[in-house]
């Protein structure tokens, strides 16, 4: 018989493949620290609801497309977690991120980060909602920030920390149709009851304002999301000038545009070093591809990032790095406290 | 667009060194002796153009840039004693040239010196982009001092650039490389322009200029003949203390010895390229208006280290056959 739920935990050594494990939103990791990466997601598909759950021990900086259709619900995991900066607000334990559809957020960490995302699709949660409150919830077009009650909020947590330990230990339990049904109609009154029951937070003017700018700099970025890109033209593109720019990524990004640049840069590279023949490419062809022309330089940065030479991730295959990817959970659950 | 090329020269006498320039011309007035060679690095980017230069010889330059491009320099090692327009440029100061701009640079032994032509519209595009009004060249060139950090960078960016363009001329051509390092050097050339305190004197300095350009025009139209002076005043329309000050400033003489010295080089490149066998030192020295024999060969030796016959019996390709020996040795 065809399993009624997927449920898949997996580790990861290497951003890449952690950023690409997770759904539904297409989102792109630039650790911002030096070490070695772990990362573990746990991902549960309900017939309606998708559960993730995930954990990284590098601070890093997450930008994530919400999916249009499923725009997820966010909120910070451990009860030990510090607060992250989301879109450049602090975004702290106990409160929850309703993305809009399509949306655009960054999310910052300066360390080890838990956190868990719910989705319906859109016309799930409508429904839902007409069923238990008799309302629409929520204009799901643009984000919301809410500070849900703590009772309501422990519910939530309670529930997805249910349903990791479900995926990691009981799987079977969750192939089953009855358990899988029960959890997923637990999680969606309690995604009801936090959407129609919070206090909305209220952002500042000074966000509103920023907004438009960073609304144009994440959308040229996402529209050349795989090619080099420079100050002049992305001040020239979005009319703002260095310093507007600047002021506004260190908000957001917690660093300048040219640090941001060149950091996203490094990991285009990394990228296209792992995906590529070794056969065949060159670092230096990699490395000036992606406007890298100081090569020796590019190195030491490289290395210092990565923790391996530019030639190391040419010659490690995509499938090496992918054999680790569905692997037995390598880390200790300590690794991520 | 051209492919660009991105090449390193070394040239032996200064017409063809002239000739290397794009858009750009130089003249040199050698002040003193030895053999001449210049090395010149150009790297050309779509809207970029960088040049390196080193030269074995002190001498007065007269340079006109070209009008369609905004231009910055700088001086590189060994860069003793450089003075350009009547400014003593320091190590990292940054020259900031009026458009076309025409003026004299004066170095005091060998010489290492750095241009940045960025194209105007692009220079334009890029400052708007980067601080929301554009930056437009000076009147007539003014010294930009910027923060060390930033100079630095320029510095390092410019040579790291003429190197790859010396060791990896086709990387420089890859589309991307070429991106990158408009944007390095634009980025930190802005950041130099904005952050940097300016040393200038205008309005004086820009009547020096016209002056000194109206001088050059003049000379150029006469350079076979012996000047007077005062009928050289009245034309250009300065009073004759002005003048000698402003050559006093510019050039580190007067007008005087100036235009002997002008001579004196017109007379050597005329002797390196008479045939030794059927000319005569004299006549020679006489069509540069040099009659007094003795008094002649005294200024030259003074100047050049040598005789006069001795250029004669040396010609210009035998000196660039063993320079070009001892290079491939």
């Amino acid at each position: 018989m065809a399993s009624f739920v997927r449920s898949v935990h997996s580790t990861f050594a290497d951003p890449e493949l952690y950023q690409a494990s997770i759904n539904p939103a297409h989102v792109e990791i630039f650790i911002t620290a030096k070490g070695d990466f772990r990362a573990s997601l746990t991902r549960i598909e309900l017939p309606r609801l998708w559960v993730q759950y995930g954990r990284e021990i590098l601070p890093r900086i997450a930008n994530s497309i919400a999916s249009a259709e499923r725009p997820p619900i966010f909120f910070l995991a451990g009860s030990e977690q510090v607060s992250i900066s989301h879109n450049g607000r602090d975004l702290a334990y106990g409160e929850v991120v309703i993305a809009g559809s399509g949306s655009m957020r960054h999310h910052r960490s300066e360390g080890p980060c838990q956190w868990a995302s719910l989705s319906l699709t859109r016309d799930d949660l409508a429904a839902s909602g007409r069923a238990l409150v008799g309302s629409d919830l929520i204009d799901r077009s643009t984000t919301h920030y809410l500070r849900p009650t703590p009772s309501v909020m422990s519910r939530l947590l309670s529930l997805q920390q249910a349903a990791d330990q479900l995926a990691q230990s009981a799987a079977n339990t969750l192939a089953q149709p009855e358990p899988a049904r029960a959890l997923e109609q637990a999680f969606v009154h309690a995604i009801v009851t936090c959407l129609s029951e919070s206090v909305p937070i209220k952002l500042g003017r000074g966000a509103v304002g920023h907004s438009a700018i960073i609304a144009r700099f994440e959308e040229l970025l996402a529209v050349n999301y795989d090619q080099p890109l420079h100050l002049a033209e992305i001040c020239a593109a979005i009319g703002a000038s260095e310093r507007t720019l600047r002021t506004i990524c260190i908000e957001n990004l917690g660093m300048g545009p040219i640090r941001y640049l060149w950091l996203r840069r490094m990991h285009l590279a990394r990228r296209a070093l792992i995906q590529a023949a070794p056969q065949t490419a060159t670092v230096t062809e990699i490395a000036t591809a992606n406007g890298f022309w100081e090569l020796g330089r590019f190195a030491v940065e490289y290395r210092a990032l990565f923790g391996e030479a530019p030639s190391a991730s040419l010659h490690r295959s995509t499938q090496e790095v992918r054999a680790s990817k569905n692997g037995p959970f390598a880390f200790a659950a300590s690794e991520f406290a | 667009m051209a492919m660009p090329a991105n090449e390193t020269a070394v040239f032996f006498n200064s017409s063809d060194y002239q000739a290397g320039f794009r858009g750009a011309t130089i003249n040199l007035v050698f002040t003193g002796p030895g053999i001449f060679t210049a090395r010149l690095t150009t790297v050309s980017l779509p809207h970029l153009r960088l040049y390196s230069v080193q030269e074995s010889l002190p001498r007065i330059a007269y340079v006109a840039l070209a009008p369609d491009s905004v231009n910055f320099a700088f001086p590189a090692p060994p860069n003793t004693s450089l003075v350009w327009g009547a400014l003593k440029m320091k190590p990292r100061d940054l020259m900031f040239h009026s458009l076309g701009e025409r003026m004299h640079q004066c170095t005091g032994g060998a010489s290492g010196w750095s241009i940045i032509s960025v194209d105007r519209k692009f220079f334009a595009g890029s400052t708007r982009a980067l601080i929301g009004s554009e930056i437009s060249p000076p009147r007539v060139a003014r010294v930009i001092r910027p923060l060390q950090t930033d100079a630095v960078e320029l510095h390092r960016l410019h040579a790291k650039a003429c190197r790859l363009a010396e060791t990896h001329p086709r990387t420089v051509g890859h589309r991307e490389v070429a991106r990158a390092i408009e944007h390095d050097i634009i980025y930190t050339l802005v950041k130099c322009l904005t952050a940097g305190v300016e040393h200038e004197d205008t309005a004086r300095r820009l009547h020096c200029a016209i002056i000194m350009n109206r001088l050059e025009d003049e000379l150029a139209t006469k350079h076979e003949r012996k000047i007077l002076i005062p009928e050289l005043c009245e034309v250009i329309g300065v009073a004759e203390r002005t003048l000698r000050n402003y050559c006093l400033d510019v050039l580190g003489i007067g007008p005087k010895q100036y235009f002997r010295l002008r001579r004196l080089n017109l007379l050597r490149v005329a002797l390196q390229r008479a045939d030794p066998e059927t000319a005569k030192v004299s006549e020679i020295a006489d069509r540069y208006g040099f009659s007094e024999f003795g008094r002649l060969a005294g200024f030259y030796r003074t100047i050049f280290g040598e005789t006069p016959s001795a250029t004669l019996r040396r010609p210009e390709h035998k000196i660039r056959k063993n320079i070009q020996y001892a290079e491939t040795s």
